[in-house]
């Protein structure tokens, strides 16, 4: 179909027909006052709030001191010693974990959906693991495994590759560790940008004799660009801001990034918040400038809109002799990227303290980091609050998200643009900018939420709007406008056909962002811990805790838990999400 | 057109909701026009005036009337100090855990938009100091205060506990009789890669380079020696990866670790220590006070206090029990007969910056 898409007839008021003054204005009033109307002003409304009292309080935070307007921050973090290197290390760094996480997370989602691949399921949940492990247990393991001083693959490869054959604490140590814990929000947009993709194309370009990875390369690659867009945006601008791993690995060979720069000027009294604003808005000049390209390449809409008027199932290609290949391939990779530190976890749970592996070690092996686990005096709470937290901004997120990537891809309404520019927003400000913002407006606004669980609803759906938005509008670039006409031509209003069509098309997508935040939610910190009260705990503030304590194997207990509680959620998560839209073979 | 109408209605509704509740400058200083006195103080100031068993059967008293107490802290053994109390006193606590930043960021929030959450806090010297600073604490006397070591006495807060910065070092990796006995042995190039050095220790680092200049070093001559232990150190970020680390032998040497993160690793078996098997340890120790200071506009001023009370007194075992010094001289035997040097607090509250630069400058030179 090559006709130019129209708005939903009702979104475009036909000219006005001349009639008295009082019937327009009726008329302007039950505009208004339609469900379609009040939805869309909401949601915008909203986005603009959540965006807005943050990036308030960054802006003025750093252009503003006791003497009025100043430029002095950026004078000051851009000209310290060394910022060039800092950047380039971060760029360095960035780029590189976002073309490796893109790389894992795009095979394994093809393999996963579009592909007979065996072991599905479990495939599936273990694609998560590295995201579910808390970012710095995740890096501690990876340096009990790959440390040139006591890796355990080094010593177990020293007979055949010599001493040291790994070194974690490099920039490619680093990108490793990055690229693979983040590969998991990878991996969901691009499971839900297969999901919803006609097969017909693909089985077209094998008919016509291409090669699986030609019809890869020039059908199922292009055909899935926004989704690889996105992925490329929100990689980049997440390993621009990690701190963990530079802080872990790279720290100890001075290799330092952009982030480093966020913690020294955060680090003393009085916090340098005008720097910490100077650095924020360099990274949000970089992701305006990443949305704007990644909307530019959605713009040819019709080229990814795979979800038409056109009947299909996704069926499976059945890979045929590589079926046991691939089964291998994924066996060893998550071997090296899941079971490995995992098993690290598990056995740092069960001693008194990390020692290498022995016969020693084995014997002394206890269960008293789960039993210390258990009498946590608020362990049951934490659990409880994090659930509550992490189902309530995912769910809360996702429905706003979709009816914002409607408004931003689909309506024609003037300043659409901002909606996305401001549902971004968020990724970029330091965590305790958004907790200083959070509290500073609650605990002056009459809205009495300072010091309850409501105040953290706030902060996560703030701090993930960013994510749910990108898989949000990822999926919508796949569903062509011709099926809401359809509906809107069958008489359906605004409302019914956004709830019974584009919703359920949409579902790939949103469930791949429930997912997402429902696990990151579980590891907030930085802006969880300034805006809890006692009684609301979660659980990455007892993660905080142990660690400050110095009970490293409880933490790595607590992972444990973590993993298997989000396992189970996940893999609940999934089979409901089979159920409902695209049906597949 | 309707439309886009509504979207600007949508736009504009958010900026007024969100400038209503805002209203002014979201950076705005502290507690400006906060009353020098406030029931709280009142209160203070009568109980401080008691003496003997008096004043501990009045505090008791208006204590269980209260019933509640809220304490922010960041002291991470807070759990069995709150059990003891509560055992004791039929009083409700609440606890907000966070880091020390935390704590102080949330104290200002608070307090600077009038809404008083809590009326004691318990954390780092540096933010009491701040506190104190900006006219939030109110003093604290009496017979418990006075046996507190003099580093502990502070201006409006009192010290419950010591964190000691010692040498501590991997049995395995270093052999008896190789163990460093003074930062300076840590220079030589014997300890290639096999130091480890923490990224945000600017407090022990300013204390020991202090120190050093007091004993005749030139400015440069501290900075270099520091460097030069830095070239032989891998930079590590916090102390229970240190810790962690130390043990598991990633390095052999931490210069800056916690006593108490090293006996605690000890006791529960690992190869590390800060004492030789003679009990002599690498000198001086860098000390630093965490303490406890009462709110000026506390809700619940009785119940404060007398948590403070129990936490110099009964509390003081608790702390013990956890391998950490305790502020009172009895508790603090751990540190007998060690050259103690102390965090110079103000020195690091007003120029914050020029220590935290020159630290950075000296861990940037690590990278063994």
């Amino acid at each position: 179909m090559a006709t130019v898409t129209p708005a939903p007839p009702s979104t475009v008021p036909r000219s006005q027909p001349p009639g008295p003054a009082s019937s327009r204005l009726a008329r302007v009033r039950r505009s208004l006052l339609r469900p379609k109307t009040l939805i869309v002003a909401g949601v915008a409304a909203v986005i603009g709030y959540l965006a807005l009292v943050p990036l308030y309080y960054l802006l003025y935070g750093t252009f503003f001191d006791a003497d009025g307007f100043t430029l002095g921050a950026f004078g000051r973090v851009y000209s310290a010693d060394g910022i060039g290197t800092l950047i380039g290390n971060s760029l360095w760094f960035a780029f590189g974990s976002a073309l490796l996480s893109l790389v894992v997370g795009t095979t394994l989602a093809y393999l996963n959906v579009r592909t007979d691949v065996p072991f599905k399921p479990l495939f599936f949940a273990a694609s998560m693991i590295p995201l579910i492990i808390p970012g710095i247990l995740y890096t501690i393991a990876w340096i009990f495994l790959a440390s040139p001083d006591i890796g355990l693959l080094n010593a177990f490869l020293e007979p055949l590759v010599g001493p040291a054959f790994f070194d974690i604490f490099t920039i490619w140590g680093m990108i490793w560790v990055e690229g693979l814990h983040l590969s998991p929000i990878v991996f969901l947009l691009m499971v839900a940008a297969f999901r919803s993709m006609d097969p017909s194309l693909e089985e077209s370009a094998l008919m016509s004799g291409a090669s699986r990875w030609t019809t890869f390369r020039k059908i199922t690659a292009p055909l899935v660009r926004p989704a690889i867009v996105a992925s490329i945006l929100v990689m980049t601008v997440r390993s621009l801001e990690s701190f963990e791993v530079p802080a872990l690995l790279g720290l100890q060979n001075g290799i330092y990034v952009f982030t480093s720069q966020i913690y020294f000027t955060l680090r003393s009294y009085p916090p340098d918040l005008a720097g910490a604003g100077a650095l924020a808005l360099g990274l949000l000049a970089i992701a305006v400038v990443g949305v704007i390209l990644s909307n530019r390449v959605g713009k040819d809409s019709k080229n990814f809109q795979t979800v038409t008027g056109k009947g299909f199932r996704p069926r499976p290609i059945d890979l045929g002799r590589f079926r046991p290949v691939a089964g291998v391939l994924i066996i060893l990779y998550f071997v090296a990227t899941v079971v490995a530190p995992l098993a690290v976890l598990i056995y740092t749970s069960l001693l008194r303290f990390y020692v290498a592996p022995s016969a020693e070690a084995f014997r002394t092996m206890t269960l008293d980091n789960y039993r210390a686990l258990a009498e946590l005096s608020q362990a049951g709470t934490a659990l409880k609050n994090s659930l509550i937290l992490g189902i309530g901004s995912a769910t809360l997120v996702m429905l706003f998200m979709s009816v914002a990537a409607w408004i931003v891809v689909r309506s024609k309404i003037p300043g659409r643009g901002l909606v996305d520019h401001a549902a971004f927003v968020p990724l970029v400000i330091p965590g305790l900018v958004l907790g200083l913002g959070i509290s500073f407006v609650y605990l002056r606004s009459p809205i009495p939420i300072y010091g309850t669980l409501f105040i953290l609803l706030i902060a996560y759906c703030t701090r993930y709007m960013p994510y749910g938005m990108r898989y949000a509008i990822t999926s919508m670039h796949q569903i062509s406008a011709e099926l809401e006409e359809s509906a809107h031509v069958s008489g359906a209003s605004w409302w019914q056909t956004f709830r019974r069509v584009l919703l359920p098309l949409l579902s790939p997508g949103l469930i791949a962002g429930f997912i997402y935040i429902l696990t990151v939610s579980f590891r907030e910190l930085s802006s969880s811990i300034l805006l809890y009260s006692p009684g609301n705990e979660v659980l990455s503030i007892l993660i905080f805790e142990q660690f400050e304590n110095g009970s490293f194997t409880v933490l790595a207990a607590l992972g444990v838990v973590m993993v298997l509680t989000l396992v189970v959620l996940v893999t609940v998560a999934y089979k409901v999400g089979a159920k409902v839209g695209l049906r597949q073979d | 057109m309707p439309r886009s109408l509504a979207f600007a209605a949508a736009v504009s509704t958010a900026a007024a909701f969100f400038l209503a509740a805002c209203g002014g400058s979201p950076t705005a200083g502290p507690a400006d026009g906060a009353p020098e006195d406030t029931a709280a103080t009142h209160t203070y100031q009568r109980i401080n005036g008691l003496s003997g068993q008096q004043r501990t059967d009045e505090l008791v008293k208006c204590a269980e009337e209260e019933g509640k107490l809220s304490a922010y802290t960041s002291n991470t053994d807070m759990d069995a100090m709150i059990e003891g109390f509560t055992d004791t006193y039929d009083i409700e606590v609440s606890v907000y855990r966070g880091n020390s930043e935390s704590v102080l960021q949330r104290v200002l929030q608070e307090q600077t938009a009038r809404y008083y959450g809590t009326d004691v806090v318990d954390t780092n010297a540096i933010e009491l100091n701040v506190m104190q600073q900006e006219g939030l604490l109110s003093p604290y006397e009496g017979e418990l205060r006075d046996a507190v070591r003099e580093e502990g006495k502070a201006d409006g807060w009192t010290a419950t506990r010591f964190n000691a910065f010692v040498i501590g070092w991997n049995t395995d990796l270093v052999k008896p009789g190789e163990e460093p006995t003074s930062f300076e042995d840590l220079a030589d190039p014997k300890w290639k890669g096999r130091v480890s050095m923490e990224i945000g220790d600017v407090d022990w680092f300013t204390a020991l380079y202090q120190h050093l200049v007091r004993q005749g070093r030139s400015e440069q001559e501290a900075l270099d020696l520091f460097k030069a232990v830095a070239a032989n150190a891998q930079i590590a970020k916090g102390h229970t990866v240190q810790g962690e680390l130390l043990s598991a032998g990633q390095f052999a040497v931490s210069v800056s670790a916690y006593s108490h993160t090293i006996d605690n690793a000890a006791d529960k078996g690992a190869h590390v220590a800060w004492k030789t098997a003679q009990g002599a340890a690498a000198q001086p120790v860098v000390v630093r006070p965490n303490g406890i200071g009462l709110m000026k506009n506390a809700v619940n001023p009785c119940a404060a206090m007398l948590f403070v009370d129990y936490e110099l007194s009964a509390g003081q075992e608790k702390i013990a029990g956890a391998n950490r010094i305790g502020a009172t001289a009895e508790a603090a035997k751990a540190l007998d007969g060690l050259e103690i040097v102390t965090v110079p607090e103000p020195e690091l509250l007003n120029n914050a910056k020029k220590w935290d630069d020159l630290y950075a400058e000296v861990t940037r030179s690590g990278s063994a």
